[in-house]
């Protein structure tokens, strides 16, 4: 528990227009000028600028409303409340598990604080594959260093903990080149509890940033409601049904009347997976077969060492260290490139990503202050053979998302595993463990190295995870590319906007919520010169 | 389900999903009537034996060996399970409901877990094999079984105070 001040609690008593859940129920009807639906990065983002406008806002958000008083540093309340499916969302064959937020702020509110601008040679993929000729480095220079300097984005000059240092460390042995992450931060008390809801509001998550502004500018914001769908009429949004969920996204009540919100223009921004899902359930125009298609996971492969001494990775700041070596030694188009990262290690997370069972499990949960988790995130979509995932939608309308792991992607696991195992031993490591179903733990690079390349790479036994969803609603200059025109407008309705990562034609190759920031930081401003002609900035 | 008579609440017929691919793996294709494994989004008896043996095999060499304070962390671990499901969307609890229905079957049991034992037979040494096996199963639908169950143990068992002891974590700093 926090004894800390709560700035949403003190904005609620101050009179935050704030409706659903236990805020109180939900009106009939409520028009404005813009409805943004989701109160993620791109949301905030677009939230703040429109109030910075003078326009009239609703937000909506299906998940619940939690701050820093409810923020506990414990992990069954934090996955239950603050993240989808209870942080157990999975792709359809179960192959990968997602962890994606759901509650007010999306994912910025339970993210890890890693800050990335989106990286030249992805800009340049999209500038070839996608006629996207504005999204290039200059262009977009301006918007990302708004977004840092409001969301107070610099280089973390404390020391990392053991647990990044170690990537650090056994990276230089090998000539690997590794750097510092820069974070989304102010006075952070360097915790590492960033996963379960900042209990210091010291990450600028959207949560204690852009949506109090808004909700200062008169903004309303809708909790525990869900849009169900779009009306449609000639190529055009004419409102948005919306119902009240449980903390669960079960309806309230299967009799409820629907909320029907009506504005002057829409922008979408629930995320890859369910801003796709609404559009679908909407039954909105998508002649070219693009809509929830190339969605993308940066599957991720990991393997867990036993270090030597103390690792305690649990505690501080989460990922301070990267190295992006294998994302630059390879052709963008070839073999795929992998992005290093570590991951902080609490009991949960640790117990359920830990390959294996019983005894031999048991003696390496007695190793958890040593252990070190080594992540690679794979920059899928840039090869032939990288066509990401398909959104469907289930018989009660909620979204599954079919991502086959492609044997492109498994080549990828197995020579991350090997760069990371060796990685580790040259940090020091006792033992590795690769995550995969068949490995056993091995205690020399020369072991390992023959039992990984020894591994059947196949889904299921190859332990993937995902924590950032992208694309589904891609951008394209050419509207048979993609779903979202280059200004963010939906190519076939006119007064809807995608402002999240769902619009990205491919990943990123790097944590994406500064892409999404400053991608959509550009796209919003240009949309508030559309809909009042005037001009406003983010800082 | 609670609009439903009491007849259609304890019997449901298998939609397309996991567990009735398995049991059409299983069973030849006949379809089942069963008894679903979740009630009002509760484990029901047959599913906290079938939860608490695959507990004892998962986490073997973790659990206590002596049986009183081993069970009072199953109990711990199945009252957490309770609240950790009614958190899940209704297509996820629907989901375990069903396979937990089909595992508390002498097919399922024989047929997903490899169990030839019944479950209030069944020894530790017994679930241990047939957790193995399904682990390095070649058959996917075993492995997504083996991978839900781990995670049904691991979630709750680690949400327990209890098992901080055994890893050495301190628990969250006070601000």
């Amino acid at each position: 528990m926090s004894n800390l001040p709560d700035p949403i609690l003190e904005g609620l008593q101050r009179g935050w227009k704030v409706l659903g859940g236990k805020h109180g129920p939900l009106p009939a009807t409520l028009t404005c000028d813009v409805a943004i639906i989701g109160s993620g990065a791109g949301a905030g983002i677009t939230a703040e600028l429109m109030t910075k406008a003078g326009l009239k806002v609703v937000i909506i958000e299906e998940g619940q409303l939690k701050s820093s008083t409810d923020f506990k540093q414990l992990e069954p309340e934090a996955y239950a409340s603050l993240y989808q499916e209870g942080a157990g969302r999975k792709t359809k064959d179960k192959g990968i598990t997602i962890l994606q937020g759901r509650s007010v702020g999306g994912t910025t509110t339970v993210n890890w604080t890693s800050s990335f601008r989106t990286p030249a040679d992805t800009l340049k993929f999209w500038q070839d594959q996608f006629s996207l000729k504005d999204f290039t480095v200059e262009a977009l220079e301006p918007y990302f260093k708004q977004a840092e300097t409001r969301l107070n984005i610099e280089t973390w000059l404390t020391s990392p903990n053991e647990n990044n240092e170690l990537l650090r460390r056994g990276a230089m042995k090998l000539g690997i080149p590794a750097d510092t992450i820069r974070r989304n931060v102010k006075g952070c008390y360097n915790l590492g509890s960033c996963g379960m809801g900042c209990p210091t509001n010291a990450k600028q998550s959207m949560l204690v940033t852009t949506l109090p502004f808004a909700l200062d500018h008169g903004a309303t914001l809708l909790v525990e409601t869900r849009a169900e769908r779009f009306d449609i009429t000639n190529g055009r949004i004419t409102g948005v049904q919306c119902i009240a969920v449980k903390p669960n996204a079960a309806p309230v009540s299967s009799a409820q009347a629907a909320t029907q919100i009506i504005a002057k223009h829409y922008v979408l921004a629930g995320g890859s997976i369910n801003s796709p899902a609404l559009l679908m359930r909407s039954k909105a125009p998508d002649p070219h077969k693009r809509l929830g298609g190339r969605t993308f996971l940066h599957p991720v492969a990991i393997t867990t060492a036993v270090m030597p001494k103390t690792v305690a990775a649990w505690a501080g700041a989460p990922q301070t260290i990267y190295s992006d070596h294998f994302l630059h030694t390879q052709a963008v188009d070839g073999p795929i490139g992998y992005k290093l990262e570590v991951a902080p290690l609490h009991p949960v997370f640790f117990g359920a990503n830990l390959p294996g069972f019983g005894e031999k499990q048991a003696a390496l949960f007695r190793q958890y202050p040593n252990a070190n988790v080594m992540l690679a995130l794979m920059r899928d979509g840039f090869h032939p053979q990288s066509v990401g995932g398909q959104v469907e939608l289930r018989d009660d309308g909620s979204p599954l998302l079919d991502y086959p792991i492609s044997d492109y992607v498994l080549e990828g696991a197995r020579r991350s595993m090997l760069t990371m195992a060796q990685i580790q031993f040259e940090a020091g490591a006792t033992m590795v463990y690769p995550g995969h179903e068949l490995a056993e733990g091995t205690s020399t690079w020369a072991q390992t190295k023959a039992a990984i390349e020894a591994l059947p790479m196949k889904p299921l036994l190859t332990k993937i995870g995902s924590a950032h969803v992208m694309g589904g609603c891609g951008l394209a200059g050419d509207a048979s590319k993609g779903v979202t025109r280059p200004d963010g407008v939906h190519w076939q309705l006119d007064n809807l906007s995608i402002h999240d990562g769902s619009i990205f034609p491919t990943s990123i190759g790097a944590n994406p919520q500064l892409s999404i920031y400053g991608n959509i930081n550009r796209l919003a401003q240009g949309l508030v010169k559309r809909l009042t002609g005037a001009d406003v900035v983010l800082a | 389900m609670s609009h439903l008579p009491p007849h259609h609440q304890r019997r449901t017929f298998l939609k397309l999903g996991i567990a009735s691919a398995v049991l059409l793996a299983v069973a030849g294709g006949a379809v089942a009537l069963l008894q679903p494994g979740l009630v009002d989004g509760k484990i029901t008896p047959s599913t906290r034996l079938v939860l608490t043996q695959v507990a004892q095999g998962m986490l073997a060499g973790s659990l206590p060996a002596d049986a009183a304070p081993r069970q009072r962390i199953l109990d711990g671990m199945m009252a957490r399970t309770d609240t950790f499901i009614a958190g899940l969307p209704l297509h996820v609890q629907a989901e375990l409901s069903q396979l937990f229905g089909l595992l508390a079957t002498a097919a399922g049991r024989r047929g997903i877990v490899g169990l030839s034992a019944s479950w209030e037979a069944a020894t530790a040494a017994e679930m241990v094999t047939a957790l193995q096996a399904m682990r390095t199963s070649g058959m996917d639908l075993r492995i997504q079984a083996y991978q839900g169950l781990h995670d049904l143990v691991c979630v709750p068992y680690f949400a327990g105070h209890e098992s901080w002891a055994l890893l050495g974590y301190p628990g969250p700093i006070a601000v």
